[in-house]
């Protein structure tokens, strides 16, 4: 009874798992790139989940389809951000960009509040479930699971294979270096910045799959937390060590669940989010430089 | 008497809290704005201490009011049993809101202080909502129920004074933490703290050549700032709402106001927390008249705006305008 | 005794060896110039000495008290100063605070309060000629007056040892000899060592230093006085036969 149930939820945190990685490599990527942390992440990917609501509910469009809006909208609002603020703070002291990002994030926050209000709301996106006989497996959520997959590889494929994303990668390197190869830097800052955001806000559109009645304009801050206890397992700047980090994550998150809810007198889903700020501090604490990260 | 003209900065700072209670006493109906304005003057002069004087940011500063409020609650709760104590009560409590917050900040801390930069700020974010949730999922102090303490504090008090101690003596107590919070922030800039906070506030690494322990004058910030944080919590929400709920004093909600305060008049200085609290309350009040529920929806833009160009906030401009002429000495 | 010993001491960052076997001595108010290019580990051999980094193997004595592995802030009381390639002043703090803060924490032995520091400030400021920019933010100055203000910081530590990493890169020759021989003497009357460390052989600093050590990939190749090791065939072939440079 008890294994079946353990392995009911770890089935159900791997799927979510890989939603959390992907969710985490936008942050991870402006970190890598542009040292920046962003600390307004939760509200970027709070933003792709009120497209998908709106792209449903208003329009009918399908959640499959959210998936590029959202990043297009991400990407549009990265830009916006970059040439506005980020980029006019990138050698100021590392105080500016923290609270650049956090405001950008309360910005956001507002912003939707003023457009949707503030009431917790939801969609219905019925495509069927398959049993597994320990767990029942909605295919939304293996939807959001492979989604999370392909864009990963995607992102894989165009740092190796593109011109733009070799630029990249070089600035991670060495920006100087980079430089004075004849590469753009602040144009690969402008482009990571951006695609970072439009990963991000993608991410929102997936992550609906797993909260059927949470889409809110604070839902946020909780995924903040989330993200930067993924991004610091897998190493902070690197996208595939969130990626892999938010696979763990989700094993833990699911895991410990399952065990908590075994105490008797405590609330487990509280108890779920006060370890992940445990794991946290504990992995800043040992190896800050990351859990799975291979340096 | 010689050190009087190295304290001077402090009179524009109380000339403004003697101001403001005088118009909280004398004129009908202000006493609510004023003890909101002094709340905010309070706020971010606590949170200044280390925000502004190290340049770190904790995000995770409200669990400090947070724990100052259980601090004060647990004292007026667990004690009510002990009729002998009366007002020490309330004496208790303020000092258990200070062990607590400072317990809480020296944990923190030693992780934390650790990190440089970028993973102080991430460890830092998640102190709020990781304490909210460890007394939610593990039923701490009444776990998500809360406490509510207004027929105790009528107990230990009678009815009488205890609305008194509510609606008087809580903001007066407010008054009197901001005041010692400006105090200390001036102590410190005046001695060696001071030196070494700055120098480490620009560079850390030169700093630490240059002989200075930067851990530890982090520490000494941090705890400090702390500290106050848990009076406050103690005055402005435990006694003047005598009620204690997890989601509401682990609000993320006060540090953004904490750090809106400080950019708007001026990280690290002395009067900057008293311009930025007045300018940020006032127009709160009038803009939750006119645009209900909105005023985050205009600041978060005037913030970005305040970084990217006027990242010296008001007093620092001010600072630099008036450099060489009499006023100089009085703004700091 | 010497003041300053380093044994055998190897500093690595991964598989790079930045620092391999280097020994040396310093004496009380020697002046020795540390000469190698461009990545030959001169950087990280400061930054051993001065407790920035803690080295894999070997030993750095001061004053005959292993100090391997103390922390910087406890170097500095010790008497060991430090000037920085590139100049890194507190900048918003005004130049007679900089220095005041050098005096604060880095005096050896002594507690000084926020008062006793800023006289030896002003005295530092009178000295270097600083008395025009004495209230402006340190950020404000000119890249020159930058180095300048963190040299008056470090010599209001009151070192024993004073490092100085590229001291004159990027000064005006004529600046650079004004500097050089005010260095020199508030060296010689207040008996602090003084180890400079260049790129190419300058003739300004080389020419005033008694001692000359030459690093290469990280070791040591040449350590003797001024005369001889500039005549040593290993220095010429590090710097490809160039001569000397005046």
């Amino acid at each position: 009874m008890f294994f079946e149930q353990l392995g009911g939820n770890l089935i159900q945190g791997v799927v979510l798992g890989a939603v959390y990685g992907m969710a985490t490599m936008g942050l991870s990527l402006i970190f890598g790139v542009l040292k920046v942390v962003n600390v307004g992440h939760g509200a970027f990917i709070m933003v792709g989940a009120f497209v998908t609501l709106f792209l449903f509910s208003s329009l009918g469009i399908s959640p499959i389809i959210a998936v590029p809006v959202a990043f297009m909208v991400g990407m549009g609002l990265g830009l916006i951000f970059y040439y506005t603020t980020i980029r006019k703070l990138i050698k100021a002291p590392e105080l500016a960009t923290l609270l650049a990002t956090f405001s950008m994030g309360v910005l956001l926050e507002e912003l939707v509040k003023l457009v949707f209000g503030s009431e917790f709301r939801g969609y219905n996106w019925e495509v069927g479930k398959i049993d597994l006989g320990i767990t029942v497996l909605p295919m939304a959520k293996l939807y959001a699971c492979a989604g999370s997959i392909l864009i990963a590889v995607l992102l894989f494929l165009w740092f190796k294979k593109t011109r733009a994303g070799s630029a990249v990668r070089s600035v991670v390197e060495d920006s100087e270096g980079a430089r004075v190869c004849g590469i753009n830097v602040g144009g690969a800052y402008a482009l990571s910045f951006s695609l970072g955001i439009g990963l991000t806000v993608a991410s929102g559109v997936l992550l609906t799959m797993f909260i059927p009645v949470g889409i809110n304009p604070y839902m946020g801050g909780g995924y903040t937390l989330k993200a930067f206890v993924i991004a610091v397992l897998g190493g902070l700047s690197s996208p595939y060590g969130a990626f892999f980090g938010g696979l763990v994550f989700g094993l833990i998150e699911n895991g410990s669940y399952t065990l908590f809810a075994y105490i008797p007198g405590v609330e487990p889903f509280a108890l779920t989010r006060f370890l992940s700020f445990v794991i946290l501090l504990v992995i800043l604490l040992i190896r800050p430089t990351g859990i799975l990260s291979a340096k | 008497m010689k050190q009087l003209p190295k304290y001077l900065p402090l009179a524009p700072v109380f000339a403004a809290y003697v101001v403001m209670f005088l118009i909280a006493e004398n004129m009908e109906g202000m006493w609510q704005l004023m003890s909101m304005l002094l709340f905010y003057c309070a706020l971010g002069q606590a949170f200044n201490v280390f925000m502004g004087m190290t340049g770190y940011v904790d995000f995770g500063y409200v669990a400090f009011l947070g724990m100052g409020t259980y601090g004060m609650a647990l004292s007026i709760t667990r004690l009510v049993q002990y009729e002998f104590l009366g007002v020490w009560i309330i004496v208790i409590g303020f000092a258990l809101a200070m062990v607590m917050s400072t317990l809480l900040s020296m944990a923190v801390g030693a992780v934390a202080l650790r990190l440089r930069g970028a993973y102080f700020a991430i460890a830092t974010i998640g102190v709020n909502e990781g304490f909210r949730f460890l007394i939610e999922g593990a039923r701490i102090w009444n776990g998500s129920e809360g406490m509510i303490f207004t027929a105790d504090l009528n107990t230990i008090l009678g009815r009488e004074a205890a609305a008194a101690l509510c609606t008087y003596w809580a903001d007066i107590m407010v008054l009197v933490i901001a005041a010692l919070a400006a105090s200390v922030t001036l102590f410190y800039m005046r001695t060696k703290v001071g030196y070494a906070l700055t120098a480490l506030r620009e560079d850390e690494d030169a700093a630490k050549v240059m002989g200075i322990n930067v851990t530890k004058f982090k520490i000494i910030a941090f705890i400090t700032s702390a500290s106050l944080a848990g009076l406050l919590g103690a005055t402005a929400w435990a006694l003047k709402t005598p009620y204690v709920f997890p989601p509401e004093v682990f609000e993320i909600h006060y540090t953004i106001e904490a750090i809106i305060i400080a950019m708007l008049g001026g990280a690290g200085t002395l009067l900057g927390p008293v311009v930025g609290g007045l300018v940020y309350g006032l127009s709160k009040y009038y803009l939750s008249i006119f645009l209900p529920g909105f005023q985050l929806l205009i600041f978060a833009p005037v913030i970005l705006v305040i970084i990217v160009l006027f990242p010296e906030g008001i007093v620092g401009m001010l600072k630099a305008r008036t450099k060489g002429t009499g006023v100089e000495r009085f703004i700091v | 005794m010497a003041l300053l010993e380093l044994k055998n001491v190897t500093k690595r960052f991964g598989g790079l060896v930045a620092v391999n076997q280097v020994s040396l001595e310093i004496d009380k108010g020697e002046f020795v110039g540390i000469v190698g290019p461009n990545g030959s580990g001169k950087t990280t051999l400061f930054n051993v000495i001065n407790g920035v980094f803690f080295p894999e193997e070997g030993t750095v004595t001061f004053e005959g008290r292993d100090i391997t592995r103390l922390p910087p802030f406890k170097r500095a009381p010790l008497g060991i100063g430090r000037t920085f390639q590139i100049p890194r002043p507190f900048a918003s703090a005004t130049v007679r605070e900089n220095i005041a803060v050098g005096a604060m924490f880095g005096t050896q032995g002594r507690s000084l309060n926020v008062d006793g520091s800023l006289q030896i400030a002003d005295q530092i400021i009178e000295r270097v000629d600083l008395t025009a920019h004495r209230d402006k933010p340190a950020g404000a100055l000119t890249p020159v007056e930058k180095k300048l203000m963190e040299i008056a910081r470090s010599l209001a530590m009151k070192p024993k040892l004073l490092l100085m990493d590229e001291a004159m890169a990027g000064m005006h020759p004529n600046d650079i000899d004004q500097m050089v021989s005010f260095i020199k003497r508030v060296a010689e009357e207040e008996n602090i060592a003084i180890v400079a460390m260049v790129e190419h052989i300058m003739r300004a600093v080389v020419g005033l230093a008694e001692k000359v050590i030459v690093l290469h990939q990280g070791s040591k190749i040449v350590d003797a006085p001024t005369k001889e090791a500039l005549e040593d065939p290993k220095v010429v072939e590090v710097y490809l036969g160039h001569a000397p440079e005046d």
